[in-house]
């Protein structure tokens, strides 16, 4: 996938297309993690997956969205620290926000009981699916990471980019995005990781430690060898 | 699937699946025990890896799962593995593999955990090679054609895009976008690319041009849409299948060629107005005539020049404007290119102008130039000059007449102290060497006369007498005086030849002329030398008459003066004949020489030529025409002959000079004649009507009111064959003689001789005896 904005970012910011097929498969173990979390949570069948993966700057970032996205948006929030810092967020149009906190719910919640819990469930949600991601990521990385509470912003891609780092130029968006499958709904939505450039660097060092891991221990591992 | 593999045996039966799924296109199935970390699968799995089914049924390593794959998706799956073994619940992959029989297949693996505990990874294994082909195709269509597709179901609010979709737009590559965003990028004023959305239309079937401004860089395109709705078997909702391209380089060249064609006619404008501007502000007149001359346009600087306004000038010809006394230049429009004409002024005055024409097409294109101003200039050199030749004459008047008076001067004491001389002796009555005094006094009345003549002669006024003479017989006469007019250091030659013909001339003149020839010559030899005068026959052909100017071929008698002189350089040469021309100081010469000799020789139908140089003398030659008769004839004498006596024969005088009338009839009564007298015709008519014998009419031409030649006229009613003798002082109509004259008529000029009067009297009175 050819990305102007990614073609704008200098060299040591790109991610090669190795680091970012191993980013896509962290972000697909993170999610997968935060699905099953989901699962347990709500009892219901959720499904979550990440096609693809971006680098792209702030401006990008909020242009991708707003080409995607006409409606309002809500996100969910949350910033994180430790081998690289930033702040995590979960995107959904508005639309399909309230859709996901029914589906969590469940079709028994009245509409006026969902729209009172609209917040809450997604603050938990969006909480459970940042952790689950970027935790995982951290993990996969041998990293410790904390995170804070979660936040509600609404707004659209620019207001949501612009507002949530500073200074705006210099700071990068980890740009994921997610297809969820709730009960048979299929929702989409976006985590997009904003990070200054040191932090990208630091991140970049780590997925290459993973690769290694996984082209030389993985299939070693196993005990098996390459079919001839 | 089932498999039976007692059936046969596993390789043929290997092969058969292969070669039956390969043509089906059937999806093998796999399961990930992610406990054993083995992969097993159906019999479409085993023909891939080229395995029996038992050992697909058994499974393989991951390591062997991954050694097909070729080699550039090799890392992709390995790391999809390994996320797939650190907890990913979703595999989902398209990858190549290197079939055991060499073939490239494309293969989407697509599995996941059965529930996040599993170690149980069930998945399909569908070969997609023809699928990728065509959507390859498609990119690269898309691509190549730069054509984006899109699919719309009416009623949606997203549609399918393709990334050459996105790209035509300026977004991200997207497979859904909002139809909001879309339309959001095309010009309010153009129709947006999809419709359908909460009932907002339907799109047309046809080629839709709109414009968008790309989100990224804010460039304005143009592009087109074109598309057909596709019911679907399966829906209800109308589909609409759709393509869009960029047509903005065909817009930008059509906008192009629009500018160039309005350019094209600013340009055109532009040439035309620097047309019109000529028209408008040239100086001359230009004009368009149709084929009778009339003027269907002109120029403002008609009105300018002439005055006229425009609509007073087209829709006629210019005839009106000519001078009515002069020939119309109508005409001269169709027959010539160039002409002048004087055209009039709206305030009467006349301006000249220079007309060029240039016919075409059944019309005139004229144009006339204003000359007036060029030919007043013209005219006013040419004053100037003759102004400048005026004053030229006037310097030589004064030259001539210092020279005259110095001459006449001479003279006049010559002539008054003889007579104061005369007087004395009568009063004391010393009457001897009267004679003396006499003769000098007549000798200064002489060249008085002569002087007189010389002028006349210059200025072509004088009567000569022409007619064949004995050119020999002249100069020897004349050799005398000749030699007297030289001093005594200078020699004389007289080489005449004896057959010359006789010639036109006037005897008198001639002396005249070969005199001043002589004295000339005699001025050049100041230190002395040689002077020769001879004479011989010339016989010119046309092409030596060329030579000469004004002459004409035939038989000529040349005079020829030369002497051993200081010559003249070219420039004098140039101007020798020029009238007053003189190289002598004031007072000693009126310049009048060679002039009257070239107007002398002129009348008489010859020429005069001159040579010289300077150091080496100059030699003048007179060419006098050949007489038509061949006989002797006697030259006229210069010198005094016997004095005719009259026979009581009567003739009437008439005069109106009192003292000339007292001369007359002193000397008629003194001849013997009788003499009747009158001032003017009116007293003479009367004698001439009377029945009183009159045998001669002496008449003065210039009388008072009725002139001699009237007179003469008159008295020729009366009396038919009466002679008549004219006598003048000078007459401008009686230069040839010949002309004015009749039989029986001759002609006196004054002053003259007594002698010569009654010589005249006597030949006439006798002519027809």
């Amino acid at each position: 996938m050819t990305n102007r904005s990614v073609d704008e970012i200098t060299d040591d910011r790109k991610l090669s297309d190795i680091e970012r097929d191993a980013l896509t498969e962290i972000a697909n173990i993170g999610v997968s993690r935060a699905a099953s979390s989901l699962r347990k949570m709500v009892d219901r069948q959720v499904l979550l997956s990440v096609p693809s993966v971006e680098v792209v700057t702030h401006q990008s970032a909020a242009d991708l969205i707003g080409q995607r996205e006409t409606d309002d948006l809500v996100a969910v929030t949350q910033a994180f620290s430790g081998a690289f810092d930033g702040r995590a967020l979960l995107i959904f149009p508005q639309k399909n926000g309230i859709e996901l906190t029914r589906a969590v719910l469940g079709a028994d919640v009245s509409p006026d009981q969902i729209s009172s819990m609209v917040e809450e469930a997604l603050a938990e949600t969006g909480n459970v699916i940042l952790n689950g991601c970027v935790g995982t990521m951290a993990n996969m990385l041998n990293q410790p990471l904390s995170m804070s509470l979660p936040t509600i912003k609404r707004g659209t891609g620019q207001e949501l980019f612009t507002v949530q780092c500073s200074p705006p130029e210099q700071g990068l968006v980890l740009f994921f995005f997610i297809n969820f499958a709730v009960e048979g709904r299929d929702i989409r939505g976006y985590i997009a990781m904003l990070m200054d450039v040191p932090s990208l660097a630091a991140l970049k060092v780590l997925i290459g430690e993973f690769i290694a891991r996984v082209m030389h221990d993985d299939l070693g591992n196993t005990g098996l060898t390459p079919a001839e | 699937m089932a498999i039976n593999p007692d059936a046969e045996s596993p390789e043929s039966l290997a092969e058969r699946l292969r070669l039956t799924l390969a043509v089906s296109g059937a999806a093998g199935a796999w399961e990930w025990n992610l406990s054993t970390n083995l992969i097993s699968g159906d019999a479409r799995f085993a023909s891939m890896y080229n395995i029996s089914a038992a050992q697909a049924v058994a499974g393989i390593a991951p390591a062997t799962f991954v050694s097909i794959i070729h080699p550039h998706d090799q890392t992709r799956i390995r790391l999809a593995i390994g996320g797939v073994l650190r907890g990913a619940e979703v595999f989902s992959k398209e990858f190549r593999v290197n079939l055991a029989d060499g073939s490239l297949r494309w293969l989407h693996a697509r599995g996941r955990r059965e529930a996040a505990d599993s170690t149980h990874f069930n998945g399909v294994l569908v070969d997609v090679t023809e699928q990728k082909k065509v959507e390859e195709r498609l990119r690269v269509a898309q691509t190549a054609g730069e054509v984006g597709t899109f699919e719309y179901i009416d009623g949606f609010g997203t549609a399918t895009v393709s990334d050459q979709f996105c790209r035509l737009l300026g977004l991200h590559p997207a497979t859904d976008l909002p139809v909001r965003s879309i339309n959001a990028l095309v010009h309010p004023d153009d129709t947006p690319i999809i419709l359908g959305e909460r009932n907002s239309g339907s799109m047309s079937e046809g080629r839709v041009e709109f414009r968008i401004t790309r989100p990224d860089t804010q460039e304005v395109r143009w592009l087109t849409r074109k598309g057909e709705y596709v019911s679907d078997s399966d829906s209800k909702a109308r589909r609409y299948s759709g393509v869009i391209y960029d047509i903005t380089h065909s817009k930008l060249i059509e906008k192009k060629l629009l500018l160039l064609n309005e350019t094209l006619e600013e340009r055109v404008r532009e040439r035309t107005l620097e047309r019109d501007d000529i028209w408008r502000l040239s100086r001359d007149l230009l004009g368009i005539a149709d084929a009778r001359g009339v003027w269907t346009s002109v120029s403002p600087a008609w009105t300018r020049t002439l005055g006229w306004q425009q609509s007073e000038l087209e829709g006629r010809t210019s005839h009106w404007l000519e001078d009515p006394a002069e020939k119309s230049h109508i005409e001269e429009m169709f027959t010539k290119t160039a002409f002048l004409h004087r055209l009039r002024t709206k305030d009467g005055s006349y301006r000249s102008l220079s007309w060029t024409i240039v016919p075409k097409e059944g019309l005139f294109y004229c144009v006339a130039r204003d000359v007036t101003e060029e030919l007043e200039n013209a005219r006013s050199l040419v004053e100037a000059e003759e102004q400048l030749r005026q004053s030229h004459k006037m310097e030589a008047i004064g030259q001539l007449t210092g020279g005259i008076a110095h001459d006449f001067n001479n003279l006049l004491t010559g002539i008054t102290a003889s007579l104061s001389l005369i007087q004395r002796r009568l009063k004391s009555g010393k009457l001897e060497d009267l004679d003396n005094f006499i003769n000098a006094a007549t000798t200064s009345a002489r060249r008085a006369a002569a002087l007189t003549h010389s002028m006349l002669a210059f200025s072509r006024r004088q009567s000569l007498d022409i007619k064949g003479q004995q050119i020999n017989e002249i100069l020897v006469g004349f050799e005398d005086m000749l030699r007297r007019s030289v001093s005594e250091n200078i020699k004389l030659t007289m080489s005449l030849s004896a057959d010359v013909w006789p010639a036109l001339t006037d005897a008198n003149q001639l002396a005249n002329a070969i005199l001043n020839l002589v004295i000339n010559s005699r001025d050049a030899l100041a230190d002395g030398g040689e002077i020769s005068v001879e004479t011989f026959n010339v016989s010119l052909d046309a092409n030596a008459a060329k030579s000469f100017k004004g002459m004409h071929a035939g038989d000529y008698v040349r005079i020829c003066v030369s002497d051993t002189g200081s010559g003249m350089p070219a420039e004098v040469i140039g101007k020798a004949f020029d009238p007053f021309f003189t190289t002598k100081p004031i007072g000693q010469g009126t310049g009048l020489g060679l002039s009257m000799i070239y107007g002398f020789a002129k009348q008489c139908g010859g020429h005069v030529d001159i040579q010289s140089m300077v150091g080496r003398g100059t030699e003048v030659s007179l060419y006098l025409p050949r007489a038509a008769l061949s006989e002797k004839i006697p030259a006229t004498p210069a010198a005094a002959s016997p004095v005719s006596r009259g026979r009581t024969e009567t003739v009437l005088v008439v005069e109106d000079d009192p003292t000339v009338r007292l001369i007359i009839t002193e000397v008629l009564d003194e001849l013997g004649y009788k003499a009747i007298v009158a001032g003017d015709a009116h007293g003479a008519l009367p004698h001439l009507k009377s029945n009183q014998p009159i045998h001669l009419l002496v008449t003065d031409v210039g009388l008072p009111q009725i002139n001699g030649r009237e007179l003469a006229e008159m008295a020729r009613v009366y009396r038919p064959s009466l002679k008549v003798l004219f006598i003048t002082g000078y007459t401008e109509k009686a230069t040839i003689r010949e002309d004015f004259l009749s039989p029986g008529m001759d002609l006196l000029t004054k002053p003259f001789e007594l002698d010569a009067l009654g010589a005249k009297i006597r030949e006439l009175i006798d002519g027809d005896r």
